[in-house]
C-alpha cells in the first residue's frame, strides 16, 4: 500500500472520507448538546459578564469547530489540509520516542493512571472529552499516508472499532463500579441490589435479541459491501508474507512468541492462561461483588484481571496489529514500513552471560565421544544459572510473599496451602511475560534456559 | 313458529329446534340486533315467542338460582360461579317492570361480576326493553346452545333439557352417574368382526417337490429375481465402489516430494560470499559460498526458521537472513544472532556429483549445535 500513490492523489482519496468524518463528529457533538439542553442537564461552567457558558454551549462550540474542519478536510488540496493534519514535528517526535519499550510501558502507565484516578475519568464529560480527543487524533493522523495505511487496511478497520468498543465498555463498567463503591461507602446497597426487578425472557429479552440480530446483520451486509475481503496471494510453503501476521485475536500470542520459544509461548503459556481462568472460581474466596459492579470490594481480583487482559492481551494485540511491520520490526504510527529497517537485536542467552561474559570461561561442554547421559549432565551444568534462577523464582517467592506481605499472609490463612500455591504460581507464570520482555529490552536476554539440543528453551 | 299467544313447552322446543337448525339465521342475528329496521320479519315474529318463554320461566330460573346459592357448598367453585352469573342476567331480559327491585339489583350485580365477553347482551336490554327483547332472544339459542358457560336463556335451558342433562351445576355424583352408563354403552357397542370371505382366505400351499433344481432355481430367483434383491445388490455394489474410490482418493497419484537429490550447477559459478536464492522457491534451500571457521566452502542452508518454521528472506543489503514472522535473524553462515530463534539454520548434505555439478541431498541434515557442521558431507570446500 505504501508508495503506490503520490501524496496529492492520496489526499484526494482520503479527503472525501475525512470531510464526512468531521461532519459526523459535529453532528455527534451537536446531538449531545441538544440532549443536554433539552434534558435540562445543562450546568453553568463559568460566567463572563452577562454571558453564561453552559456545558451544552461548550459541546455546541466543539460541534462548530468540527464543522469548520469539515470543508478544510474535504478540499483535498495540500495547503488547506495541512490545517487538519498532525504537525510534522509531532509526528517525528512520536516516531522517535515510540518503540516496544515506550509503547508497552506507556500503555501500562496510562492504564494505571486511568485506574488510579477513575473517580475523575468516569465522569461523563471527561469521557466525552476523551472520546472527542481520540476521534480528533484519528482524524488529524489519517492524513499521514503511513498512518492511513495501517488504519484503513481492511484487516485492521474492525480492530480500530474494537478499540473504541472496548474503551466504552471498560468505561461503562468502571463508572458503574465507582457509583456502587460510593454507595457502599455511604452504607447503601449497590444499585443492582436496589433495582432488582426481574423482567421476562419473552418478550423483553427475545425482542432485544431480535433487534440486535437484525441490526448486526445489516451492519455485516454494509461492511461486506463497503470493505473488500483482505485476500492475499496464493499460499506457498516457501514464501512467507512479510510481515506475516496471525489473526488479530492471536496477535498477543504472536507478540509473546517474540520473547519465548514456540513450545512455551505457543503451547504451555496459552494452556496456563486457559487453566488459570478456569481455576479462578476455585481460588477466589471473596464472596462480595456477586451480581453487581464493584472495584473496591475486590480490588486484587480486579487489578490482576485487568492487568492480564488490558495490559498483557489487548495492548499486545494493538501493538501486533498496528505497530509491527516487515520482519516483525517495530514501526511508529507515522513511520513508513521499510523492509530494510535495521534494528539491532543481538540476543544472548543467560548461560553465555554467565560463563563467557561473567566468568570469562568457555561454556562447559562434554568431552568428545562421551555418551548421551554425560552430555545431558554437561548441558544441565551449562544451563545451571537459568535453572537455579527459575526454580528459585517459583519456590522462594511464594513463601516470601507470605512472610513479608501482610496482604498475602491474610490470603494464605484464608486459602490454605494448596490454593495459595496454585494462585501464587499462576500469578508468577503471568509475571514471567513482562519480566522476560523487560529483560529482553534491557539486557538483550534471549533465553533463561537454552537447551537447544533438546528443543527446550525458556 | 309465530304464535302470539302463550306457547306450550313443545312449541317452544319446536321453535328452538328451528332456530338451531337454521345456522344462517343464527349467524345473521347479531347484525340484525344492531340495526332493528333491517330484518322486518324476524323482529315482528320474534317478540312474542322470545318474551313468552322467558316470562314463563322467570320464577323457575330465580328459584333455581336461589337453590343454587343455598347448595353452593356441594358444587365446585367454577361450576357454581357460572350458573349464578348465567341465571341472573336472564331476568332483565324479561320485562323489567315485572321484576322486583331486589331481582333487578341481583341481576345488575351478576352482570357486573360477569366477564367481559357477555357485555354485549348486557348493554342491549337498556336501550329498548320493550321492543328489543325479540332481537336479543334470537341470538341466544346459537350462543346458549354451544356454550353452557354463558348466560343461560330459555332456549339454551331447553336445549340442555333436550339433551337430557341436568341444567345448572352438576355435582360429582351426578357426573359419575351420567358418565357411567355412557361408558357401559360404549363398551357393549363393539361391532362384531365380519367373517372373512372365502376369496380372501389364502389358498392352501401346494407343497413343491423337493428337488435340487428347484432349490437352485429358488436361490437364483431370490438373488436375482426379486426386485428387492436387485435393489440391495446394486446398492452394495455401489457402496463398495465408493469405498474403493475413497481409498484410492487417500493415495493420490502424485510425487509427494521433489526428488531429495538435485543438482544446483557448477561450483565455480558461485562467487565468494554469494548467496544463491533461486532454489528457495522449488527446493527450500539457499546455496551459500562463505568462509566458515577459516575454510572457504559452499554449503546448502535449509530455508526454514528454527523458531517456528516460517521461511526467512535473504536481505542482501544487511547480509542476513530475516524471518518475517517473529523477527529472527541469521548471519550468512546460518548462525542465529537476533530474535527468538534458538539455534542456527540447518544444513543439507552437499557433494560434487560425477559430472562436476553440486548435488544437494535433502534427506540428510546437519545441525551446528550438535557439532555436525564439521562433517565433510555438510559442505564442499572451494
Amino acid at each position: 500500500m505504501h508508495g503506490h500513490v503520490d501524496h496529492a492523489t492520496f489526499l484526494q482519496q482520503i479527503s472525501s472520507f475525512l470531510g464526512f468524518y468531521y461532519i459526523a463528529l459535529a453532528a455527534m457533538n451537536g446531538i449531545a448538546a441538544l440532549a443536554i439542553w433539552r434534558g435540562g442537564r445543562s450546568k453553568t461552567l463559568f460566567r463572563v459578564g452577562p454571558l453564561t457558558f453552559t456545558n451544552a454551549l461548550l459541546w455546541t462550540v466543539v460541534a462548530f469547530f468540527f464543522l469548520l474542519m469539515a470543508p478544510l478536510a474535504m478540499s483535498g488540496s495540500e495547503p488547506l489540509m495541512r490545517w487538519v493534519s498532525m504537525p510534522d514535528a509531532f509526528k517525528h517526535a512520536a516516531d522517535a520516542v515510540m518503540g516496544p519499550v515506550a509503547y508497552s510501558l506507556g500503555s501500562f502507565l496510562i492504564l494505571a493512571v486511568l485506574f488510579s484516578f477513575r473517580k475523575f475519568f468516569v465522569k461523563t464529560w471527561v469521557a466525552w472529552l476523551g472520546l472527542n480527543l481520540s476521534f480528533l487524533f484519528m482524524g488529524l493522523s489519517i492524513t499521514d499516508p503511513d498512518f492511513a495505511a495501517i488504519v484503513t487496511k481492511p484487516d485492521n478497520v474492525p480492530i480500530v472499532g474494537l478499540i473504541f468498543l472496548l474503551g466504552f465498555f471498560t468505561w461503562l463498567a468502571t463508572a458503574k463500579a465507582v457509583k456502587n463503591d460510593e454507595r457502599i461507602a455511604r452504607g447503601e446497597k449497590p444499585l443492582e441490589a436496589v433495582d432488582n426487578e426481574k423482567i421476562l425472557v419473552w418478550p423483553d429479552l427475545v425482542y432485544t435479541e431480535l433487534i440486535c440480530m437484525v441490526a448486526l446483520t445489516a451492519l455485516l451486509l454494509l461492511w461486506g459491501i463497503a470493505l473488500q475481503a483482505p485476500l492475499e496471494e496464493p499460499a506457498s510453503s516457501v514464501k512467507t508474507p512479510n510481515p506475516s501476521k496471525a489473526p488479530w485475536y492471536f496477535l498477543g500470542l504472536q507478540e509473546m512468541l517474540v520473547y519465548y520459544d514456540p513450545w512455551m509461548a505457543g503451547v504451555v503459556l496459552p494452556s496456563v492462561v486457559i487453566v488459570g481462568l478456569m481455576a479462578i472460581p476455585y481460588i477466589d474466596f471473596n464472596r462480595r461483588g456477586n451480581g453487581y459492579y464493584t472495584i473496591n470490594e475486590r480490588k486484587f481480583a480486579y487489578v490482576i484481571f485487568q492487568f492480564g487482559f488490558l495490559v498483557l492481551w489487548v495492548t499486545l494485540i494493538v501493538m501486533g496489529t498496528f505497530l509491527r511491520g516487515p520482519n516483525w520490526n517495530f514501526f511508529g504510527f507515522y513511520e513508513t514500513w521499510d523492509v530494510h529497517k535495521v534494528v539491532p537485536m543481538n540476543n544472548v542467552d543467560l548461560s553465555e552471560y554467565f560463563w563467557i561474559r561473567g566468568l570469562g570461561r568457555e561454556m562447559p561442554r562434554a568431552p568428545e565421544g562421551s555418551g548421551a547421559g554425560l552430555e545431558l549432565l554437561y548441558i544441565l551444568w551449562r544451563e545451571a544459572p537459568g535453572i537455579i534462577l527459575l526454580i528459585g523464582y517459583f519456590t522462594v517467592i511464594p513463601p516470601a510473599m507470605v512472610v513479608y506481605s501482610k496482604f498475602f499472609r491474610n490470603m494464605y490463612l484464608k486459602m490454605g496451602l494448596i490454593r495459595f500455591m496454585v494462585m501464587s504460581h499462576l500469578l508468577l507464570l503471568m509475571g514471567l511475560l513482562p519480566i522476560k520482555m523487560v529483560c529482553r529490552w534491557s539486557f538483550d536476554l534471549k533465553y533463561f534456559i537454552a537447551i537447544k539440543e533438546y528443543f527446550l528453551n525458556f | 313458529m309465530p304464535d302470539k299467544d302463550k306457547m306450550s313447552v313443545e312449541e317452544i322446543l319446536a321453535a328452538c329446534r328451528k332456530l338451531d337448525g337454521g345456522g344462517d339465521t343464527s349467524a345473521s342475528q347479531p347484525s340484525a340486533a344492531e340495526e332493528p329496521p333491517a330484518p322486518a320479519a324476524t323482529p315482528a315474529a320474534e317478540p312474542p315467542s322470545g318474551k313468552k318463554p322467558s316470562e314463563m320461566s322467570v320464577e323457575e330460573i330465580l328459584a333455581a338460582a336461589r337453590a343454587e346459592k343455598a347448595g353452593r357448598g356441594e358444587a365446585s367453585s367454577s361450576e357454581a360461579s357460572a350458573p349464578t352469573s348465567a341465571a341472573a342476567p336472564v331476568a332483565p331480559k324479561k320485562k323489567p317492570s315485572e321484576m322486583s327491585v331486589e331481582e333487578i339489583l341481583a341481576a345488575a350485580r351478576a352482570e357486573k361480576s360477569r366477564p367481559a365477553t357477555p357485555a354485549k347482551p348486557a348493554a342491549k336490554p337498556k336501550p329498548a326493553a320493550s321492543a328489543k327483547p325479540a332481537a336479543k332472544s334470537s341470538p341466544k339459542p346459537a350462543a346458549g346452545g354451544k356454550k353452557p358457560s354463558g348466560p343461560l336463556d330459555t332456549a339454551s335451558i331447553l336445549a340442555a333439557a333436550r339433551k337430557g342433562s341436568k341444567r345448572g351445576p352438576v355435582s360429582k355424583e351426578e357426573a359419575a352417574r351420567t358418565a357411567a352408563p355412557a361408558a357401559a354403552k360404549a363398551g357393549s357397542r363393539v361391532p362384531p368382526m365380519p367373517s372373512k370371505p372365502d376369496f380372501l382366505r389364502p389358498a392352501a400351499k401346494s407343497k413343491p417337490a423337493e428337488s435340487r433344481r428347484g432349490f437352485f432355481g429358488s436361490l437364483i430367483g431370490i438373488v436375482f429375481g426379486s426386485a428387492m434383491a436387485v435393489g440391495f445388490v446394486s446398492l452394495a455394489v455401489t457402496q463398495l465402489l465408493w469405498l474403493l474410490g475413497f481409498a484410492r482418493f487417500m493415495f493420490p497419484n502424485i510425487l509427494i516430494e521433489p526428488p531429495s537429490k538435485f543438482k544446483v550447477g557448477f561450483p565455480d559459478v558461485i562467487g565468494p560470499g554469494q548467496v544463491v536464492t533461486k532454489f528457495k522457491a522449488q527446493f527450500g534451500v539457499w546455496i551459500v559460498r562463505n568462509e566458515y571457521e577459516g575454510v572457504d566452502q559452499i554449503y546448502a542452508l535449509r530455508s526454514v526458521c528454527t523458531h517456528l518454521g516460517c521461511t526467512p528472506n535473504w536481505l542482501e543489503a544487511e547480509q542476513k537472513f530475516k524471518c518475517p514472522c517473529h523477527g529472527s535473524g541469521f548471519y550468512k553462515n546460518g548462525i542465529n544472532f537476533e530474535g527468538p530463534a534458538p539455534r542456527p539454520l540447518e544444513r543439507y548434505a552437499i557433494t560434487i556429483a560425477d559430472d562436476g555439478q553440486l548435488e544437494v541431498d535433502k534427506s540428510r541434515k546437519f545441525q551446528q549445535e550438535l557439532g555436525q557442521w564439521n562433517d565433510p558431507q555438510s559442505f564442499v570446500p572451494v
